[in-house]
């Protein structure tokens, strides 16, 4: 029975390789440029928000800049919203290769769910890596593995309500509509363009019932040495992931064989 | 017994109801015979395909494997356009843990594709996307093959080398064919069944089948 699990898990996780493997050709194109690509797209978002900030003459919390804040801030963000985003067509987009029984319909979710992850993960490190050098004096990052849990968290988050959102649209349409129903005003309140601790009471109350401010928050508090988060919530965040992935998991059961017919 | 299917029940939804395709069909096949399934369009040859190989679940009864089973070759196959027929038989090495430097050799070679192994699928002709998913089964080894039509696809001198492959690996290799035409399946089945109101009946020879299809199809 245990040996059984096992191959089955080995078998898995070959079929999730392959898969991200496929999806990285055409994710990224076959140019060597294609990767490139990847980071110039929210290289020119961050480039509009600093410009944004600037103009706005925006100011920031102690020891933030412009390019820190909306790092640790915007991208986690993009990240998750890019995450449903792609779960929401991964199956379409893959419906040929399910004539591999091995493949299943779990596997194309997961995979695009890596995928996106290290993608993301790449680009924040590149920018802050690189901001790091060049500003040092900035760059203390006093925990490090925080900044990890917190966007990890953000990432598991997206998986959950991807897979959640992508099982309800195939049993009823209309939810394609309110996922960006969803995903826009949450835009405005995850912490993009504010800290939890810099809103008037009456707000932050209502606001951090949003689990993806509390992710955006633990980051922020791991990666700057000036920002204390009070009010974040790592078991909050924790207890709404597992709620979206056990609630996802269910909904794609009941999607799968509904897609099969 | 290579495959034995017991009390398959498979359907599906639509408008609120439950329509049955597949109504409780046993049948156990002998190993080292290829057998050919003959139905109508929609009488669920390509379902029954599908559970076999395990692509989808019967919603009761079991169908137990003794060898190892390919995907439904078919027509569509499983293939992504935008990529190369290279890159998708390296995705498929890759699922199924093999060589992926044989598997790809050994499908180029098989499906004489040429320099067209490394163009997107997508640009291929249905022949051509019949001979790659074709010479990417062989490469697999499996020990049985369910082929959905496909065979009919591929020009004469290719369907020569599809039989002549199969012959080779009798010993090891059978195959399960479905199609709505009996000529197919003579030309490349010891066995056949009919498959007709969610029901599958096995027949000796092709020639037996053939009378009660023909039967059927007048009836």
């Amino acid at each position: 029975m245990l040996a059984e699990v096992r191959t089955g898990l080995a078998v898995q996780v070959r079929v999730v390789q392959a898969l991200i493997l496929r999806e990285t050709r055409t994710r990224f194109g076959k140019q060597q440029l294609g990767y490139l690509w990847a980071f110039l797209e929210p290289g020119l978002f961050i480039a509009t928000f600093y410009l944004a900030f600037l103009v706005a003459g925006r100011k920031l919390p102690m020891g933030m800049d412009i390019v820190t804040f909306i790092t640790t801030g915007l991208v986690p963000f993009q990240m998750f919203r890019s995450i449903i985003n792609r779960s929401m067509t991964a199956v379409k987009a893959n419906s040929s290769l399910l004539t591999y029984p091995a493949v299943r319909h779990l596997d194309l979710h997961i995979a695009r769910f890596v995928l996106e992850t290290v993608t993301f993960s790449v680009i924040i490190g590149v920018i802050l890596g690189t901001h790091g050098i060049l500003f040092p004096e900035l760059f203390a990052v006093p925990d490090p593995l925080r900044v990890l849990a917190g966007l990890l968290g953000c990432a598991l988050l997206g998986f959950g309500a991807g897979l959640l959102l992508a099982s309800a649209a195939v049993l009823f349409p209309s939810v394609e509509r309110v996922q960006s129903a969803i995903l826009r005003p949450l835009f405005w309140i995850s912490g993009v363009f504010f800290t939890a601790n810099g809103l008037p009471p009456a707000a932050r109350e209502l606001l951090m019932w949003n689990p993806v401010l509390h992710a955006v928050e633990i980051i922020r508090d791991g990666f700057f040495s000036t920002y204390r988060s009070e009010h974040s919530d790592p078991t909050y965040l924790a207890l709404w992931i597992v709620a979206m992935i056990a609630m996802g998991l269910v909904a794609e059961t009941i999607a799968r064989d509904r897609l099969n017919e | 017994m290579i495959l034995e299917l017991k009390n398959i029940v498979k359907g599906y939804h639509s408008d609120g109801r439950y329509l049955p395709v597949l109504k409780g069909l046993s049948m156990s096949f002998p190993k080292g015979k290829s057998v050919g399934i003959l139905g109508r369009n929609g009488a669920g040859k390509s379902t029954l395909l599908r559970l076999i190989a395990g692509t989808d679940q019967p919603d009761s009864g079991q169908v137990i494997r003794h060898g190892r089973m390919s995907w439904p070759i078919g027509f569509r196959g499983g293939f992504n356009g935008s990529l190369s027929g290279e890159e998708n038989c390296r995705f498929v090495a890759r699922v199924y843990g093999q060589d992926v430097d044989y598997i790809t050799a050994f499908a180029l070679d098989f499906s004489e594709l040429g320099d067209y192994f490394t163009r997107p699928v997508r640009t291929y002709s249905s022949g051509m996307r019949a001979r790659l998913a074709f010479g990417l089964s062989m490469a697999m080894e499996f020990e049985v093959y369910l082929v959905d039509e496909i065979i009919a696809v591929g020009d004469a001198p290719f369907r020569r080398k599809c039989r002549r492959a199969f012959q080779e690996r009798r010993e090891r290799a059978s195959l399960i064919m479905v199609s709505h035409n009996i000529k197919t399946l003579v030309s490349n089945c010891d066995l056949c069944a009919v498959l007709s109101e969610g029901q599958l009946i096995l027949y000796d020879t092709v020639k037996e089948a053939e009378a009660a299809a023909t039967e059927l199809n007048e009836a």
